[in-house]
């Protein structure tokens, strides 16, 4: 897939032609450019970015205990996308870029703020579906705000702006994949850390806590986690829709288990695999125009979400 | 039997109180069930013990540790549970789900070790789920699943096993099947059970111990036989007149008790839980906000308290939630509530009639005297200082909100509150700022009964009078008129009502006969004090000027076999005294005059026959101003006729103050004085002497016990339950009897020479027949009561018969039902319902 996702792209450059140049043997300057500065790094991003989304899917949807929980549904990406808009926005306006340090950290408070507003309604309701509306509706006003704003930012940089709200894996550079790995990595293995209380957490608050879990710091972790992992792929890629919710679904689907040990690492790659492959396809399908990869994953991945629920209620009626 | 769990005056619930001071234990190789209605809170006291919820009050140990400071595995590796809620876990195996009861035993990383897998095999095969071990544990039926959730818990290797109505939702097989399986485990383990159960047959064949929940408490803990009565049963679950047949013959428990006996019997299990059930039924008017009635007097004594405490007696049994309230209550005597507040005793008399746990909101605000001049100011339930009357007259604006604070919280939780004036309502010179009489009726917006004292005469200007000072907007409150303590034929007052209610035109509510009743008093002023019983056994009781909690001694009161005497002059100890005040003669002593003492003999007799004769038991109650009494007792020569009295072998018991005047010295710590040279004994006795002797300084006490007492700025204030470790002399009989009771004092009490602790945790010594104790309530219980006449009576050559003292509480019981029927024949409460 990796290899598809590097020989697929505007321009075609040969199998071999690749492999010298990753080998460094090659002396084409243009094709170099393309696969170093273009096409690795957003294959990479894609791997990482893809990941990233779908293990914060996966701590969202333990978290809340709810299948249809994700980043993009519970409104936390619109809220980072929002805050990423804004402070792109009063930066650019005072001359300055963003840093990748800079759009993270202004996608987590946004991605925080979204979160905090979810739990706030969560604690009050426990209707599934009620949350989910509220997080859509977050979602709705996050990327009203958001439009708002590009629309008055006078600026060339909101066609990039805008690029990057549909949510578009192109124009990462191997800079960002450095940062994107880094936080990617951490929170992967800080997942690891804790899926022996995410194990016990299955069986309910309850039955969690007379194991032993410390329920407190659980969901804190839970929370902090699954919006840092959400707000990095907003940072860098804009909202990416679906991949959170329906990737532990495939997973569980395929492995037949929830067990933490096999969900975590299956969210991971799973999650990796499907976003390169709809990155791709976002960028060949109709190349050398460029398909939102949001329009990709929703075609995607919206019928095994929907096949999930009725799935759900069908169960629910034996 | 050790327990493994046990909660000590715990409180549960969750935005409120569900229920209070829950005192239960569970031990090894036992089940303890749970039982009661739907809501008591059986499922949120097992959500408390699992550390779900937190307590609202009181402590939780787990394996004598608190429960509150251990880390959650530690916890976990003692302590599992099977809940009501079914849990769905999705595309998990139930080896999985019984693995996960190893959660608290693995690392970081939950790996399994050999051992692990080796107690998860065991446990699939004792609870006989392998052959569905690699099942999904969603495909699997109700019954498997309960099996499986049992299992998890079981591999969590407890030493105590919490289930939540663990049979609900199966069927026959499978609660059979449940049920042997924890009966097994428990035979197999040795581990404790505490579980919750709706099936009352099942609860009275497999519990140990049972322990009945409702009206907000524990009503009732002991054996199966103990609970599963009938009468109990119904009133628990507020089945009236239900055919219990219906849903099966059960062998109910034989009932040996009338309904009325029930409920006396019960309350002496449960004295000092205060666990009056209530058996006439649970029809609660709708929840919400109280509606208020307010008893106010013409003046003290009219009788408030009592028709107060009778209202919510009267109230209570037709089914209401009632509970009393007084604003300001100035009192010496006071009482200790379960969470360690100070408040009034008639609200707690009020309260034990509404059968409600006294709660210091009944009376936020409590005045206790220490001379003329300045009170002990206590607010809800806390002492907050000292103050003089014009202090207390500036201050007291700042409770107003308080005392709203605490009405509110009374009003929220009940039907009916019924509120108490204080004095009369029309101090004119004092009625500004009240937070006692109309202020109050006005805050809870309350119909006014006003009652006035025919005993004392005058009754017409009491009442007429107290109408006509008040403002018209305050008579607009007052619906209605009592006459109190009315002796003879009620019928003959008829003119009176038809001239009270022409001249005030305010209904006469009731004439309320004056009624033979002995219910503790709270005023110093009561008559009680001056009047001597006469008796057989004579018991002097030195009344100090600075009297505390005297209600120690009302249980003396059933008893015609003594008399008790309040002594206030060194001449009055010795019996053949007459007493001036009210002219009762003191039979004659039968060891000097030779004659049979329980015939009490006519005063011509007596007078002529009997000589001075020694009381039999002297006691020195607690004081309110220790080093004013003890200087009063000097200076009195009452101390040297104790001394006298101690010299001849009399019995002499010191309660509180009491007991520290017995000592040799009361010291004032903290005082610096330099250097040992100071003190006025030899420095070589004790270290601790050495200690206190340094730097404090104090009056000298009778020296009867060996014993110096440190005041101490902490007072200490709690319940006590004990037992007397070791008697002397004469009493040597109740060593080993339990006590129960409170302290409220500031000192402490330590022994400098050889002594035996009397009672239990050294709150008390004795040596000889000196006797020393701080507990309050000392003589309460009837073992103790009569273990003590018993004794005295055989020393002294005496028989006598104490066959008619009960418990306190029962002979409580019994004083307030005559009341509330009393009250209930004499008043008009049809008009009094409709006030409401």
């Amino acid at each position: 897939m990796i290899a598809v996702g590097i020989t697929a792209g505007s321009v075609s450059i040969s199998l071999s032609d690749i492999s010298r140049i990753i080998a460094g043997k090659s002396d084409d300057v243009v094709s170099y450019n393309i696969i170093y500065n273009i096409r690795l790094p957003r294959v990479i991003a894609a791997v990482l970015l893809g990941g990233a989304l779908a293990l914060s899917g996966y701590l969202l949807q333990t978290f809340f205990h709810n299948p249809i929980a994700g980043p993009f549904v519970l409104g936390i990406s619109s809220g980072a996308k929002l805050t990423v808009a804004l402070t792109m926005i009063f930066l650019l306006s005072h001359g300055r870029n963003i840093g990748s340090a800079g759009m993270i950290i202004s996608a987590f408070v946004g991605a925080m703020l979204a979160m905090s507003f979810v739990l706030i309604v969560s604690f009050r309701m426990k209707s599934m579906s009620i949350l989910i509306v509220c997080g859509i509706m977050t979602g709705y006003i996050c990327s009203a705000v958001t439009d708002l704003t590009v629309t008055f930012a006078d600026d060339s940089n909101i066609v990039n702006l805008h690029n990057w709200s549909m949510g578009s894996l192109s124009g990462i550079t191997m800079q960002d994949i450095k940062v994107i790995a880094a936080i990617t990595f951490i929170c992967l293995v800080s997942v690891i850390f804790i899926h022996k209380p995410i194990g016990a957490y299955r069986l309910g608050e309850a039955y969690a806590q007379n194991m032993g879990v410390n329920i407190k710091l659980l969901r804190i972790m839970l929370i902090i986690l699954s919006s840092l992992l959400a707000a990095t792929v907003t940072a860098f890629a804009g909202p990416i829709s679906f991949v959170g919710i329906a990737v532990p679904h495939l997973v569980k689907g395929m492995t037949g288990t929830t067990s933490p040990p096999v969900m975590i690492p299956g969210c991971f790659l799973t999650g990796a695999l499907i976003t390169l492959f709809c990155d791709c396809i976002a960028r060949t399908i109709f190349a050398p125009t460029e398909v939102s990869i949001s329009s990709v994953t929703a075609v995607l991945l919206v019928p095994v979400v929907i096949s999930m629920l009725l799935g759900k209620h069908g169960n629910e009626r034996d | 039997m050790n327990s493994i769990l046990r909660t000590a005056s715990l409180t549960i619930g969750y935005d409120k109180d569900i229920v209070s001071n829950i005192n239960l234990e569970a031990v090894p190789g036992r089940i303890l069930t749970l039982i009661g209605p739907n809501g008591c809170g059986k499922s949120t006291f097992l959500k408390t013990l699992t550390g779900q919820l937190a307590a609202r009050g009181g402590i939780i140990y787990l394996d004598g540790k608190e429960l509150g400071r251990l880390k959650a595995t530690e916890i976990a590796k003692q302590l599992s549970m099977v809940m009501t809620t079914v849990v769905k876990p999705e595309l998990m195996t139930c080896r999985e789900v019984v693995s996960t009861g190893r959660y608290p035993y693995t690392g970081m990383l939950g790996i399994l070790s050999e051992h692990d897998r080796q107690v998860i095999e065991d446990t699939l095969t004792m609870t006989e789920t392998r052959d569905i071990a690699d099942k999904l544990f969603m495909s699997i039926s109700d019954g498997q699943k309960q099996r499986v959730m049992l299992a998890r818990a079981i591999c969590q290797e407890p030493d105590i096993l919490i289930l939540d109505e663990p049979t609900s939702y199966l069927d026959i097989k499978y609660k059979l099947d449940i049920l042997t399986r924890i009966k097994k485990l428990i035979n197999d383990r040795n581990i404790a059970v505490i579980m919750s159960l709706h099936e009352l047959d099942i609860a009275m064949k497999i519990s140990d111990t049972v322990a009945a929940i409702g009206k907000g408490r524990v009503l009732k803990c002991g054996s199966p036989e103990d609970v599963f009565k009938e009468s109990f049963i119904r009133a628990l679950y507020g089945i009236e007149n239900a055919d219990l047949s219906l849903i099966g013959t059960m062998p109910w428990y034989a009932d040996k008790h009338t309904k009325e006996d029930a409920a006396i019997s019960e309350s002496s299990l449960h004295a000092d839980k205060s666990s009056d059930f209530h058996l006439s039924g649970t029809n609660y008017p709708g929840k919400g906000r109280a509606r208020a009635i307010m008893i106010q007097g013409t003046m003290s004594n009219a009788g408030k308290s009592l028709i107060a405490a009778g209202l919510c007696r009267i109230f209570a049994d037709d089914g209401y939630r009632v509970a009393p309230f007084k604003s300001q209550n100035m009192a010496l005597n006071s009482y200790i509530t379960a969470d360690g507040g100070e408040m009034g005793r008639a609200q707690v008399v009020q309260a034990q009639c509404a059968r409600r746990e006294p709660d210091v909101s009944m009376n936020p605000v409590l005045l206790k005297p220490n001379d003329d001049r300045t009170s002990q100011v206590i607010v809800n339930g806390k002492v907050t200082g000292n103050m003089s009357a014009s202090e207390y007259f500036r201050y007291k604006k700042e409770l107003k909100p308080v005392i709203k604070e605490a009405y509110e919280k009374l009003a929220e939780d009940n039907d009916i509150i019924v509120i108490e004036g204080a004095g009369s309502p029309v101090e004119l010179n004092l009625n500004k700022d009240d937070i006692v009489n109309m202020g109050i009726a006005e805050m809870a917006d309350a119909a006014v009964l006003l009652v006035g004292d025919i005993d004392r005469g005058g009754v017409f200007a009491q009442l007429i009078g107290t109408v006509d000072l008040l403002k018209a907007s305050e008579r607009e409150r007052v619906k209605g008129l009592i006459v109190n303590k009315f002796r003879g034929d009620p019928s003959l007052f008829d003119d009176g009502i038809r001239l009270l209610k022409e001249k005030s035109g305010i209904d006469v509510l009731g004439v309320v006969p004056f009624m033979e009743l002995n219910i503790e008093d709270e005023d110093s002023l009561s008559d009680k004090l001056y009047v001597n019983h006469s008796g057989v056994l004579d018991i002097a009781v030195i009344r100090l000027p600075h009297i505390s909690n005297y209600t120690d001694f009302d249980i003396f009161g059933q008893l015609p076999a003594t008399s008790v005497r309040y002594v206030r002059r060194a001449d009055e100890l010795s019996r053949n005294h007459v007493d001036s005040l009210s002219r009762v003669l003191f039979p004659a002593k039968n060891r000097p005059c030779g004659q049979d003492n329980r015939q009490i003999p006519d005063r011509a007799e007596s007078e002529m026959k009997c000589s001075a004769g020694d009381p039999d038991i002297i006691i020195i109650p607690g004081s309110k101003n220790t080093f004013s009494d003890l200087k009063w007792l000097m200076d009195s020569g009452l101390a040297d006729a104790i001394r006298s009295q101690a010299g001849k072998g009399t019995v002499i018991i010191g309660i509180c103050g009491g007991y520290q005047m017995l000592g040799r010295k009361i010291l004032t710590a903290g005082r610096e004085i330099a250097g040992c040279e100071t003190a006025e004994y030899e420095t070589a006795e004790c270290e601790y002497e050495e200690r206190i002797t340094k730097n404090t300084q104090g009056p000298a006490g009778l020296n009867l016990l060996p014993i110096d007492t440190v005041m101490e700025e902490d007072k200490v204030t709690t319940r006590f339950f004990g037992s007397i470790t070791g008697a002397t002399g004469v009493l040597e009989s109740i060593t080993g009897l339990t006590v129960e009771g409170y302290e409220i004092h500031m000192g402490r009490s330590v022994p400098y020479d050889e002594v035996c602790e009397f009672t239990s945790d050294g709150t008390g010594y004795c040596r000889g027949n000196i006797y020393g104790t701080y507990i309050h309530g000392f003589f309460d219980r009837r073992e103790i009561l009569a273990g003590i006449l018993q004794s005295v009576g055989k020393a002294r050559g005496i028989t006598v018969d104490t066959g008619e003292i009960i418990d306190r509480a029962v002979y409580r019981e019994q004083q307030y039902r005559k009341l509330a029927s009393g009250l209930r024949e004499s008043l008009d409460m049809n008009t009094i319902y409709n006030l409401l």
